[in-house]
C-alpha cells in the first residue's frame, strides 16, 4: 500500500514519534523511507530581517552560516541518529538528506522527484510553518500525533467522494489488525454533495442529504463495517467522534468544505482539524 | 533591472507600499489641517512626522536607517528646522562614541576574545543544569556590558547549541533547551541596559539629553550608577521566571562539561592579538568609567583613542571596520536625535504633554508607571531604538508637567526600551535565538509576558526609591 514513505522534518519542529511511526509502517508495508531534514529558510530570513539595521551584512552572513551549521549538526547528531536507532534491527531501505528551503515547497519538489505514496509528518501549531502542504499535495498525508488509540476511524461525508476512505480503512484495519469504525457526517453548514469526480453539486436540502447518507450507510454495512450517521458541522462532529472512538488513526478523504457557520467562507479545514484533533490523521487527498 | 530582483530587493510587496502611503498620508493630513489652540503649525507638522516615523519603524517597509534619513531631510524640506540644525546631530559626541564602541566590539569578535571569555564564564557554572542556565544568562549580560547585545546573542547561540547537541537535546522538546536559549535572549537584553555600549538606544538617550536647551551630561559611570541595580535585580528574577515557566527535566550536565572542555581545548592558548585587544578593552573601559565626564576627555575621545590603539597595534584593519561597523545605526541615530530636537523646538512636545494631562490629570507615580508600560509594549512590537526615539521627546516634554526631571523620564524610557521579551520580532536577539529551533513563539510569549510585568515593577521601584529617593534625579 505504501511503498515509498517520505518523512519531512523541519528545523522548526521535530518529534521522534514520526520516526517511530515511519519505521512501524515501513515494517508492515515493506516500504522504503526517505527522511529529509529541512532547514527552514523563513526562520533564517527572519533573523536577517530583524538584524538588518543593527548588524552589518558581513556579521549577518556570519551568523546565518553558524545557524545553518548548527542545524546541520542537529540533523546529523540528533534526528538521523534517532532514525538509525529505530532502524537498527530492520532491513528497511533508508535514505537521508538535508535541504534548505520553505517546508511546503521542499516537500512538493521532493514528491516530484520520486514516486512517493505517503508523506508522514508531525505538526506544531506554535511555529513559523504555515503547512500549505495540507491543501496542496495530491498523495496521502499522515500527520502523526503521539496519542495512540486502538482502532481506525474512517470519516465520510456529503463533502467528499467517499470512494477511497472505506476501502483503504478496511485494508489498513486488516493489515494493522485494528478494529474499524466509520462515521458519515451530514454537514449542515455546507449542504452540497460531492460526487465521485470530486465535483460539488448545487445546494441540497437536509432531507436529500440524509437520504444519500442512509443509502451510503446501507452500502457500507453490507461490507460488515459499523458506520454511524452524524449531523452537524463536519469538523466538530469529527473531533467529537474521535473522543468517543479513541482511534490510532483517523482517515479523512477529499472533503471540500467551503462554507462554515452562517454560510461564511471557510479556509484551511485540514489544518484546523489537525490543530484540534488529539489523534493521528491520514488525509487521503 | 530584472523585475524579480527589484521586487525582492526593493519595496517587496503591497503591504509595504500601503505602509508607506499611510505614513505619508498621515503627514499630509497633519500638514493640511488647521492647528488646534496652543499648537503652532510647525508643531502640528512635527507631530505628523513623529507618527509617520512610528508607522515606518513599526511596519518597516524600508530599512530603519532609511526612515532615520527621511526624518532628517523632511524637517528642512518642510521648513521646520534648518539644515544646519539637522546635520549638527552628527556633531554630537555620542555618534563618535558609537563608532568607537563598534570598532572595539569588532576587534573582540575578530580575534574570538568574546568566545574565550564566554567559555571561561560558563565553566564556572557546570555544577547543575539549573546553575548552567544561570551561567548563560549572567555571561550574556556581562558581555553585553562591553559589546552590542545582538553580537553577544549571535556568538553565544552556536556555543550553546553545540552544548545542547552534545547532550542530545532535541529542539522544542526540552525545557532545558528552552531555558538555555531564552537565557541568551533575556541575558543580552537585560545586560544591554548596564552600560552605554550594550544598546544604541543608550548613547541616543545621552545624545538627546545633551541637546536640550538646558543640557544634561551623563557620563559612562553615571549611566552605570543609574542602571546597574536594575540589571542585577532583574537578572536573577527573570532567571527564576524561566525556571518556574519551564521546569528543567535534565539531571546530568556531564555532556555540557565535556563540550565546554572540548571548546576550550579547541580555542587553545590566548594569542598575542587577543591579549592586546583585552588590554585595550580594559584600558578603554577604565577611562570611560573614570574619565569620561566633560571636565576630562568625554566619551567620544576615549572611544576613538581605543580604536586608534587597535589600529596602531595592528589588531584590526580598515577592512574589519567595514565588515563590522553597522553604519545604518549611525544614520538611524541622526534621524532619531533630530526627531527629538524638532519636537522640542517646535513646541510639539509641550503641547502633547499639556493636552495629555489636562484630560488625564497629574499623578507622577501613575505617569511614571504608564511611561514604563507603554515603552515596554512599544519596544516589543518595533525596534528598540525606534521606540526610544519616538517616546524620548514626549517623555522629556511630559517631565516638567508632572514635576520630574527630564533625566528621570529619559532613563525610564531608555531602560524600559531594552526589555523586549515577548516576540520574535521585538529584537534581533530574540530572532537569532529563535532560529535555533529550541523554543516556540508561544514559549517566548509565555515567559516574556511574566518577565516584562516583573521588570515593569522593578524599574518603577528603582525609579521611585533609588533614582528619586536616593540619587535625587
Amino acid at each position: 500500500m505504501f511503498k515509498n514513505i517520505l518523512i519531512p522534518i523541519s528545523s522548526e519542529y521535530y518529534t521522534k514519534e514520526v520516526l517511530k511511526r515511519g519505521v512501524f509502517l515501513a515494517e508492515k508495508f515493506k516500504s522504503s523511507i526517505n527522511l529529509i531534514y529541512i532547514i527552514e529558510e523563513k526562520t533564517l530570513n527572519q533573523t536577517d530581517k530583524e538584524s538588518d539595521s543593527y548588524r552589518t551584512p558581513y556579521e549577518i552572513a556570519e551568523t546565518k552560516n553558524e545557524i545553518r551549521q548548527k542545524q546541520k549538526q542537529t540533523a546529523d547528531k540528533i534526528v538521523f541518529e534517532d532514525a538509525k536507532f529505530y532502524l537498527k534491527n530492520n532491513k528497511i531501505p533508508f535514505e537521508e538528506k538535508i535541504i534548505e528551503g520553505e517546508f511546503s515547497n521542499v516537500v512538493k519538489r521532493e514528491i516530484g522527484l520520486k514516486d512517493y505514496d505517503l508523506i508522514l509528518m508531525g505538526f506544531e501549531k506554535e511555529c513559523a510553518l504555515r503547512y500549505r502542504l495540507f491543501e496542496e499535495v495530491k498523495i496521502p498525508l499522515w500527520v502523526v500525533n503521539k496519542n495512540d488509540g486502538k482502532s481506525i476511524l474512517g470519516v465520510c461525508s456529503n463533502l467528499a467522494p467517499n470512494v477511497k476512505v472505506p476501502d483503504l480503512s478496511l485494508k489498513l484495519s486488516q493489515t494493522l489488525n485494528l478494529e474499524l469504525n466509520m462515521i458519515y457526517v451530514v454537514d449542515v453548514e455546507d449542504s452540497v454533495e460531492v460526487n465521485e469526480k470530486a465535483i460539488r453539486s448545487d445546494k441540497k436540502t437536509e432531507k436529500d442529504l440524509m437520504i444519500s447518507a442512509e443509502n451510503f450507510k446501507n452500502e457500507i454495512e453490507k461490507k460488515g463495517i459499523n458506520i454511524e450517521l452524524l449531523r452537524g458541522s463536519f469538523e466538530k462532529e469529527v473531533i467529537k467522534a474521535t473522543e468517543i472512538y479513541n482511534p490510532k488513526i483517523v482517515i479523512i478523504g477529499r472533503e471540500q468544505k467551503k462554507k462554515g457557520i452562517l454560510g461564511l467562507p471557510i479556509k484551511n479545514l485540514k489544518r484546523k482539524l489537525v490543530e484540534k484533533c488529539k489523534y493521528s490523521i491520514l488525509f487521503l487527498n | 533591472m530584472n523585475k524579480q530582483i527589484f521586487l525582492k530587493n526593493g519595496i517587496s510587496n503591497y503591504k509595504n507600499i500601503i505602509s508607506i502611503i499611510i505614513a505619508f498620508l498621515v503627514l499630509a493630513i497633519f500638514y493640511i489641517l488647521p492647528s488646534p489652540e496652543g499648537l503652532t503649525h510647525s508643531g502640528q507638522v512635527m507631530i505628523g512626522i513623529l507618527i509617520m516615523a512610528a508607522i515606518l519603524w513599526i511596519t518597516e517597509p524600508i530599512p530603519l536607517a532609511v526612515t532615520g534619513l527621511l526624518i532628517m531631510i523632511i524637517q528642512p524640506l518642510l521648513q521646520l528646522i534648518t539644515p544646519d540644525e539637522v546635520f549638527s546631530s552628527f556633531g554630537n559626541q555620542a555618534v563618535f562614541f558609537l563608532i568607537g564602541a563598534f570598532i572595539l566590539a569588532g576587534a573582540v569578535e575578530k580575534h574570538g576574545l568574546h568566545r574565550r571569555i564566554a567559555l571561561r564564564f560558563l565553566s564556572y557554572f557546570e555544577k547543575s543544569p539549573r546553575l548552567f542556565t544561570l551561567g548563560i544568562m549572567i555571561s550574556c549580560a556581562l558581555l553585553s556590558f562591553v559589546m552590542p547585545e545582538h553580537g553577544v546573542a549571535a556568538f553565544f547561540l552556536p556555543i550553546v547549541v553545540s552544548i545542547l547537541i552534545a547532550m542530545k537535546i532535541a529542539p522544542k522538546k526540552s525545557n532545558f533547551g528552552k531555558i538555555s536559549m531564552l537565557s541568551i535572549a533575556y541575558g543580552c537584553s537585560i545586560g544591554s541596559l548596564g552600560t552605554l555600549i550594550g544598546g544604541a538606544r543608550n548613547p541616543l538617550t545621552i545624545g538627546v539629553l545633551s541637546k536640550l536647551p538646558e543640557p544634561i551630561n551623563v557620563t559612562f559611570f553615571d549611566w552605570m550608577i543609574y542602571s546597574m541595580p536594575i540589571v542585577f535585580i532583574a537578572l536573577p528574577i527573570v532567571w527564576l521566571v524561566l525556571q518556574f515557566s519551564f521546569p528543567i527535566e535534565v539531571k546530568d550536565i556531564s555532556g555540557a562539561k565535556k563540550e565546554i572542555a572540548k571548546q576550550v581545548n579547541v580555542a587553545g592558548k590566548m594569542s598575542k592579538n587577543e591579549l592586546k585587544v583585552l588590554f585595550i578593552l580594559i584600558f578603554t573601559i577604565s577611562l570611560w568609567i573614570f574619565l569620561s565626564s566633560h571636565t576630562y576627555f568625554g566619551l567620544a575621545v576615549i572611544a576613538i583613542s581605543g580604536s586608534v590603539l587597535l589600529f596602531l597595534t595592528r589588531t584590526i584593519t580598515w577592512q574589519d571596520v567595514e565588515n563590522r561597523v553597522p553604519w545604518g545605526i549611525i544614520l538611524l541615530y541622526g534621524g532619531a536625535i533630530t526627531l527629538g530636537f524638532g519636537i522640542q523646538k517646535t513646541g510639539a512636545g509641550s503641547w502633547i504633554a499639556h493636552t495629555l494631562f489636562s484630560t488625564v490629570g497629574i499623578n507622577p507615580y501613575i505617569v511614571i508607571l504608564v511611561m514604563i508600560i507603554f515603552t515596554i509594549l512599544l519596544t516589543n512590537v518595533m525596534s528598540n531604538i525606534g521606540a526610544v526615539a519616538i517616546l524620548l521627546p514626549i517623555g522629556i516634554a511630559i517631565a516638567p508637567e508632572i514635576g520630574i526631571s527630564p533625566l528621570l523620564a529619559s532613563m525610564l524610557i531608555a531602560l524600559s526600551g531594552g526589555l523586549a521579551f515577548m516576540f520574535v520580532i521585538a529584537t534581533p536577539g530574540n530572532a537569532i535565538t529563535y532560529s535555533s529551533g529550541y523554543f516556540s513563539t508561544k514559549d517566548l510569549l509565555k515567559a516574556g509576558v511574566i518577565a516584562n510585568i516583573i521588570c515593569i515593577f522593578i524599574i518603577f521601584i528603582i525609579a521611585v526609591v533609588y533614582w528619586v529617593g536616593i540619587l535625587g534625579i
